[in-house]
């Protein structure tokens, strides 16, 4: 365990070295949560549009900007450097295993993003008033399908970097992963406004629980069984790909030509 | 057996054949050709614990995708490795504690943190105990002056720093087998010598050291052995100082002379050498081998053409010798 916490611990200290870059974006996110905020007030303003009035609206857009920082691009630029550089190379001459350390690194850079995510809920609260709880057991649901968003979100950036081993670009896997994870994810709008049969399928893909899920628990949209279904859902995603991701690394390697030096 | 052992190790990667210009790049992306590269071509390679192996080729030659096959960064086409009996590419963690690498082109210290907390990274990757860590350090701070090195950023070190740094890096763990892939590219002088310095006090202290280079100055004085790897083929494996022996058999005076000395004429007076022109009219070089004429032959022997102001005598290093045989003027034979 002790060269995991090692990375961890060095990434959260290194997060602190891309704070000015960190601000910028955060505070991109915050215009955007406020503009958002600022449009569905109108939309919403005398009653109900897909069974979402004001309030709900309002905590579903905050949780989105929560699981929208939390692990951001930053951990995909990092990554698919490490491959398209070359330095994958003196990973692979250490004592580590190289998908756990990424993830150790992922989990240590965190902090700072949490940090900014109480910071910004607080001001919301202070401005627009608190925002409704779910009852005791859905909130403890809400705060594991939260805690989940890391080794989720993780996966899905990891398992886009391997695309590197092949593609040698990473930039525009990126792009298209951010375009399919904002829709299937509930980012853009929640997944109830969407026509049935993509709702479904969006509902059960592994981007879902990037958003969608702990949004609509925290709003008490899903209760109960449906809850622990969906947070069940995130959990098999994560052991999918994590071990998926393993396969993929394997090939990956075969395909490594690192050239010069 | 041998620590470090290859067996008709074999790498070929795969390019993308593509014509020039943007019609090539068109029409690769619907007729994909690929022609098949060999940069390792079946190395055999047995090297003994405490020995100390300069690895040297023209670029391209396959020598840092050799290191990279012998350390399990790279699969091999075909063939194996063994490094104590394991296969770096299947008992990775296993061998990676009893390997360690350099390669001078790449650095493994984290970018944003200080040198220090890189290297504690790498304290608790290889499970080093706080004593243990303690004394190495005062060791490398001895020899690499690393004590200045360690509050500095990453990014912010200079390459003579970085290098420093990435050796101590890359020895922390004190691995029984070390690959230096060009350790000393782009380092100044004083940098230079003080990692030669370094790189000897390993090799004394029973490290098994292979030593890729260009600077053929790094190999004098540390290597014994010369393994010479051409269009991924060994052509040479053998006797470092064997070698020198026997290629620097030949030596070149250069001789200034008064007036002017017509190359015909010096050749006339000395059958057994070659005569060249040198910068000047004035200026003569005589190649010679030494068992069959002597410096002062040659002196005796064009001091009736003119008189002779001023001469001094090369001697062949290892480097004009691997020069030579890199443009295939000269074949060893092992």
């Amino acid at each position: 365990m002790k060269p995991y916490t090692a990375h961890a611990r060095a990434a959260a200290l290194s997060a602190l070295a891309y704070r000015g870059n960190f601000l910028l974006s955060l505070g991109g996110a915050a215009v955007q949560l406020i503009a958002l905020l600022a449009v569905w007030k109108v939309l919403l303003a005398d009653g109900q549009v897909g069974g979402f009035d004001w309030p709900h609206m309002r905590a579903y857009l905050v949780v989105a900007f929560a699981s929208a920082t939390l692990v951001g691009t930053f951990v995909d630029f990092r990554m698919s450097h490490r491959i398209r550089s070359g330095l994958v190379a003196l990973d692979l001459v250490k004592p580590v295993d190289y998908q756990r350390a990424r993830f150790a690194e992922t989990a240590g850079g965190v902090w700072i993003e949490a940090v900014a995510v109480i910071v910004v809920v607080a001001i919301t609260v202070a401005i627009g008033g608190a925002l409704d709880t779910p009852p005791g057991p859905m909130l403890g649901l809400f705060a594991a399908s939260i805690v989940l968003i890391v080794p989720l979100k993780f996966a899905v950036s990891y398992l886009s970097t391997l695309a590197c081993f092949w593609t040698e670009n990473f930039v525009g896997v990126l792009w298209a992963r951010q375009a399919l994870t904002g829709l299937l994810s509930g980012a853009l709008v929640p997944l109830a406004f969407f026509p049935g049969w993509l709702a479904t399928t969006a509902q059960w893909s592994p981007f879902a629980g990037l958003t969608s899920t702990p949004a609509l628990i925290f709003i008490g949209q899903a209760s109960g069984t449906h809850a622990v279904l969906l947070v069940a859902t995130q959990l098999g995603w994560v052991l999918v790909m994590w071990y998926g991701a393993r396969l993929l690394f394997r090939r990956g390697l075969r395909r490594l030509t690192v050239n010069g030096g | 057996m041998a620590l470090v052992e290859a067996r008709q190790l074999t790498k070929v990667f795969r390019r993308p054949d593509k014509d020039p210009g943007m019609r090539g790049a068109v029409k690769h992306l619907f007729v994909r050709r690929f022609v098949d590269k060999t940069a390792v071509d079946h190395v055999d390679l047995s090297i003994d614990a405490g020995e100390a192996v300069a690895y040297v080729g023209p670029n391209g030659a396959g020598k840092s995708t050799t290191v990279k096959l012998l350390s399990g960064i790279l699969q091999p086409t075909s063939g194996e490795v063994r490094i104590d009996g394991l296969s770096p590419q299947k008992d990775r963690i296993a061998v990676s504690h009893r390997i360690g690498v350099l390669f001078g082109q790449r650095t493994q210290l984290w970018w944003d943190l200080p040198v220090s907390e890189s290297l504690a990274v790498l304290r608790d990757v290889y499970g080093i105990d706080h004593g243990t860590y303690r004394r190495r350090m005062a060791r490398f701070e001895e020899v690499l002056e690393l004590g200045e090195v360690l509050p500095v950023l990453g990014r912010k070190l200079s390459l003579g720093q970085r290098m420093r740094a990435d050796l101590a890096a890359a020895l922390l763990h004190a691995p029984p087998v070390v690959y230096l892939d060009e350790p000393t590219i782009g380092l100044d002088l004083a940098v230079k010598d003080r990692v030669r310095q370094f790189f000897r006090t390993v090799r004394d202290e029973g490290t098994t050291v292979m030593l890729t280079s260009h600077d053929l100055g790094d190999i004098e004085g540390f290597c014994r052995r010369l393994v010479i790897i051409d269009e991924g083929r060994i052509i040479f494996d053998g006797d470092l100082e064997a070698v020198k022996d026997a290629f620097a058999r030949e030596r070149i005076l250069n001789v200034q002379t008064e007036t002017v000395v017509p190359l015909e004429a010096a050749r006339a007076a000395l059958p057994g050498a070659a005569i060249e022109a040198g910068e000047t009219p004035l200026h003569l070089g005589v190649r010679f081998d030494r068992f069959t004429m002597t410096a002062g032959h040659v002196v005796s022997a064009l001091a009736p053409l003119a008189n002779l102001v001023d001469f001094n005598v090369d001697e062949p290093s290892i480097e004009d010798v691997i020069r030579r045989v890199y443009s295939g003027e000269l074949v060893l034979q092992p």
